[in-house]
């Protein structure tokens, strides 16, 4: 079928050994990714209370019918659900994504997903080549870190190391055949023994890092899903689809790589610079090494192999420690860090966290050797690579600290008595859900609220480029700001379809951060990025692209880009509104869920620092309107009015249709968004919001 | 993995391109503009054939790998987006140190086709009406994967296409039903216009026969490249 999807999804039951398919057609109008994920976990997850560890979670891979075709990061975002490990006070049903190559092999063998049901009784391993679909004994992987694993694997399909020649996979002449090696998504060494700290990674560093999914793999005694496709993707209109490649090409590097746009003058979406190289050692030569399809390729490879498919937080949960033992250079630690971190399968968000809070407790006398918090790590190290194995060490092996925070953050704050107290001075920085601050809610509000009202830290930049980094990188380097802060606005407003009446979306003063504009981008913001982000699977290092300098007086190509490469690909004309709608269907099923799981409005609230401390020490710089003008304005300093909050959070269930008192939705809503169904199951558990 | 993986020449010594160019040197039969090359000896005949007037640049130093390339190559030849219909292919190992952690293996168009010299049908031929392009008339294939074989490169660059049953090579886009623009020699290469990082680039002269395959420096003129901090490239101003 010539609209971009596989037709079908890969449906494993580990309990009883069993492959089956799903018709993908069956779950199309939610798209793809998250859409379908969510929709098949409804299907398929009876007990949406159980713990993630349970054999009866449901753990759905999706791509989207934009996976393995060439639209700029869209060719191979991979997305990964179901009860996670990470949150508290318990694990919500969650999301993480990664990127590389993985749903480009998936679905040139032939599949849009794979779902993930049971338990096996041995440690095993998913082998997809095409249509050939089995188990594989892990016994000999299972303690392998996650480097050795794909190794390993890449040897049993391809029959020892691959010579770069053509590879018949099915040994008869018109079979299919491949150069390429197997896509792996894995888990770390012995991953069940720090299941909420544990990611799942795909070649050198393409992660699925929160949400604890690798813990959750090692539940299910799964190791790894590797896949090699030798078959190929169907599009609607090839001839639209080269055009707006090609059309896309003069937003990015590519189309003004004799002249781009200058580094310092500000971090965009599609039109910033390709690579990580600035995170090596200097003189250490690299190439920026990307995901298939993509227009801008992030991570990097270089000549050392240290950091290879590494990016952004991979590497800054050590940087600024490097740094500081170095003299201010980075050294070859920051890229252990990353290559560490990704080879045991750690997610670095905690670690990012981890670092500050742990300096804070040796600093204060608590933590170190024969302290209150017995350690015999070597913080004398601290900086080095050295310090890096000892410390991720102790986690995976359970040693010294490390048997505390393979439970995670939150629950080893818990166990060492000190959660209330180092979530209410803010040195253990988990801003909500036990998630660790990745935009600050005091400062950036979007990020915190759309992080509050869900399930995770959102980790989603539409916003966060144009609001946060470029305003405090203009402003902190004294320069006139390429984009004024009254054009940002009048750029973002005129783009948010279908909101386009309402000026005030990126007001971050003290007053917008409470304000019903506010709850309207976030609400905005949930469903794009359910929709475009999740469902159909744009990357969001390159979409939104609200402001790009290379754009007609710096606009950017959202929301044109989105449909058109959707109606290239699939065939469908569907209007960007119309596909906020989908996201707006997929976001209320989501929360139908976490309701289930028993989620209420007392209960979203952000750990006391942010309400408590002032933020700092900053530079925070934010767009705001006050006094019947747009600046970009100083925010160091801010906290979170309680009260306040509590009445923006009023704001966002009216916007979004939910009971004001519970924050569930109403049966109103859900039914005029074609979820009645879903509204009689949160009847049935007398938790459907009052009208 | 480097593209200088060469079979041997049956029953030699010898390397392929050893045995072929052991005959008149490196670049020799390599003239520029469309003259007939010199004779290359082979055992029983003589296969004297014009130079392409097309051949792919690669900058392997730039490639970030992220196979848009292929993407596109399959795309407009065959309507759909698949790995094993690209006539390019980007092979790489997370695992491996730059610069070889990818290779870009791109059909050289070469100056001595043994693809097509191997050919029984004339399937594999020159095309005199697109620029001398080295290229296959599906119509004539009989599936016999000679062509395939005789490819001096890891991996071949003539490829089995298991779905229309014919062997298949670049053409420098001189037939690419599903894209709106001209190619071939005279045109564009879909491949040249989708590469997001610029590393692939297209020349009417003869490159220079050498082990890197026509691996240049696209650095570009200005110093952006290295401005990125990619240090690895040779260029203008680095």
């Amino acid at each position: 079928m010539a609209n971009g999807y596989a037709g079908k999804i890969l449906k494993v039951d580990l309990t009883t050994k069993t492959i089956g398919e799903i018709s993908t057609s069956k779950y199309e109008e939610w798209g793809g990714g998250h859409g379908i994920g969510s929709a098949i976990f409804w299907d398929l997850c009876e007990d949406k209370t159980i713990d993630g560890t349970d054999p009866k979670n449901v753990i759905t891979i999706m791509g989207s019918p934009l996976s393995g075709t060439f639209t700029p990061g869209g060719g191979a975002r991979t997305e990964v659900q179901g009860i996670g490990l990470q949150s508290s006070p318990r694990g919500w049903f969650t999301r993480s994504n990664f990127g590389g190559r993985f749903s480009t092999q998936l679905k040139y063998a032939g599949w849009d997903g794979i779902v993930l049901l049971g338990r096996s009784d041995k440690q095993v391993w998913l082998n997809i080549v095409d249509g050939k679909v089995t188990l594989e004994d892990a016994s000999a992987l299972w303690g392998l870190d996650t480097w050795s694993a794909q190794k390993k694997i890449r040897a049993s399909v391809l029959g020892a190391d691959p010579t770069g020649d053509w590879e018949s996979m099915s040994g008869s002449r018109d079979g299919g055949r491949s150069t390429q090696r197997p896509a792996v998504l894995t888990c770390g060494p012995n991953a069940e023994k720090f299941g909420p700290m544990a990611s799942l990674v795909h070649d050198g560093g393409h992660g699925a890092g929160q949400g604890g999914f690798g813990g959750v793999f090692a539940s299910k005694n799964l190791k790894a899903v590797s896949v090699l496709g030798t078959g190929g993707v169907q599009v609607a209109d090839p001839n639209a689809l080269m055009d707006a490649r090609l059309w896309l090409r003069d937003y990015a590097i590519g189309g003004h790589m004799d002249n781009p746009y200058p580094n310092s003058g500000g971090k965009w979406p599609l039109a910033s610079l390709p690579g990580y190289s600035s995170a090596l050692p200097e003189g250490v030569s690299s190439r920026p090494a990307g995901c298939a399809a993509c227009i801008r390729n992030c991570p990097v490879r270089s000549e050392t192999g240290s950091g290879n498919d590494s990016m952004c937080v991979d590497f800054a949960w050590y940087m600024a420690h490097d740094r500081i033992a170095h003299k201010g250079k980075t050294s070859s630690a920051t890229a252990h860090g990353a290559d560490r971190a990704q080879q045991l399968g750690i997610n670095v968000y905690p670690l990012m966290v981890l670092m500050p809070w742990l300096d804070k407790l040796v600093q204060g006398g608590v933590l170190g050797k024969g302290k209150e918090i017995d350690s015999s790590l070597p913080f004398e190290a601290w900086g080095s690579a050295e310090f890096i194995d000892a410390l991720l060490g102790s986690i995976v092996n359970q040693t010294d600290i490390g048997k505390d925070l393979c439970l995670g953050l939150w629950q080893c704050a818990k166990k060492w008595g000190r959660l209330e107290q180092d979530l209410a001075s803010g040195i253990l920085a988990l801003q909500e859900w036990g998630y660790p601050d990745h935009y600050d809610a005091r400062i950036e509000a979007e990020w915190g609220y759309g992080s509050l009202m869900g399930d995770r830290d959102i980790n989603e930049h539409a916003f966060n480029w144009i609001c946060y980094w470029n305003p405090m990188l203009w402003i902190t380097a004294g320069v006139e700001p390429t984009v004024s802060a009254e054009r940002m606005a009048e750029i973002v407003a005129k783009k948010m379809v279908p909101l386009t009446d309402e000026p005030k979306l990126i007001d971050y003063s003290d007053e917008g951060i409470y304000s019903a504009a506010m709850a309207k981008t976030v609400a905005w913001h949930r469903h794009y990025t359910r929709y475009y982000t999740q469902s159909i699977a744009y990357c969001d290092w390159l979409f939104a692209d609200f402001v790009n300098p290379y754009g007609p007086d710096f606009e950017g190509v959202t929301p044109e880009a989105e449909p058109k490469f959707l109606a290239a690909v699939t065939g469908k004309s569907q209007s960007f509104e119309e596909g906020m709608e989908v996201g707006r269907r997929i976001w209320n099923l989501d929360r139908a869920i976490w309701v289930l799981q028993g989620r209420t409005r007392d209960i979203e609230v952000f750990a006391d620092y942010v309400y408590d401390v002032p933020a700092a020490p900053g530079p925070f710089v934010v767009p705001v309107f006050e006094n019947g003008a747009w600046s970009y304005k100083s925010v160091v300093g801010r906290k979170l009015d309680r009260a306040k909050v509590e009445d923006w959070k009023t704001k966002f269930y009216s916007v979004e249709g939910w009971d004001t008192k519970t924050g569930a939705p109403t049966r109103t809503t859900l039914e005029k968004l074609g979820l009645k169904n879903v509204a009689d199951a949160l009847e049935e558990t007398g938790k459907l919001g009052s009208e | 993995m480097a593209d200088n993986d060469i079979k041997k020449a049956e029953g030699t010594q010898l390397s392929r391109r050893q045995f072929i160019t052991g005959v008149g040197g490196v670049g020799v039969g390599a003239l520029l503009g469309g003259v007939l090359t010199q004779g290359f000896l082979a055992p029983d005949k003589v296969f004297a054939v014009p130079a392409s007037q097309g051949y792919l640049l690669v900058d392997t130093k730039k490639c970030a790998g992220c196979t848009t390339c292929m993407m596109v190559c399959s795309l407009t030849h065959h309507g759909q987006v698949s790995y094993a219909l690209s006539r390019i292919q980007i092979t790489q190992d997370s695992f491996r140190s730059f610069p070889d952690d990818l290779s870009m293996n791109q059909c050289r168009q070469c100056p001595y086709p043994a693809c097509a010299d191997a050919c029984p049908t004339g399937a594999n031929h020159v095309d005199a009406a697109n620029g001398n392009v080295r290229t296959i008339d599906a119509a004539k294939c009989i599936g016999c994967e000679r062509c395939i074989n005789a490819c001096p490169f890891t991996p071949s660059r003539v490829e089995w296409n298991g779905v229309e049953k014919t062997a298949q090579k670049c053409d420098l886009c001189a037939d690419t039903p599903f894209w709106n623009t001209d190619g071939g020699p005279g045109g564009k290469q879909a491949c040249v216009e989708a590469c997001p990082m610029k590393a692939l680039s297209f020349t009417s002269s003869v490159p220079v026969q050498s082990e890197k395959g026509y691996d240049v420096d696209l650095g570009h003129t200005s110093t952006a490249w290295s401005d990125f901090g990619f240090t690895g490239v040779r260029g203008k101003g680095r």
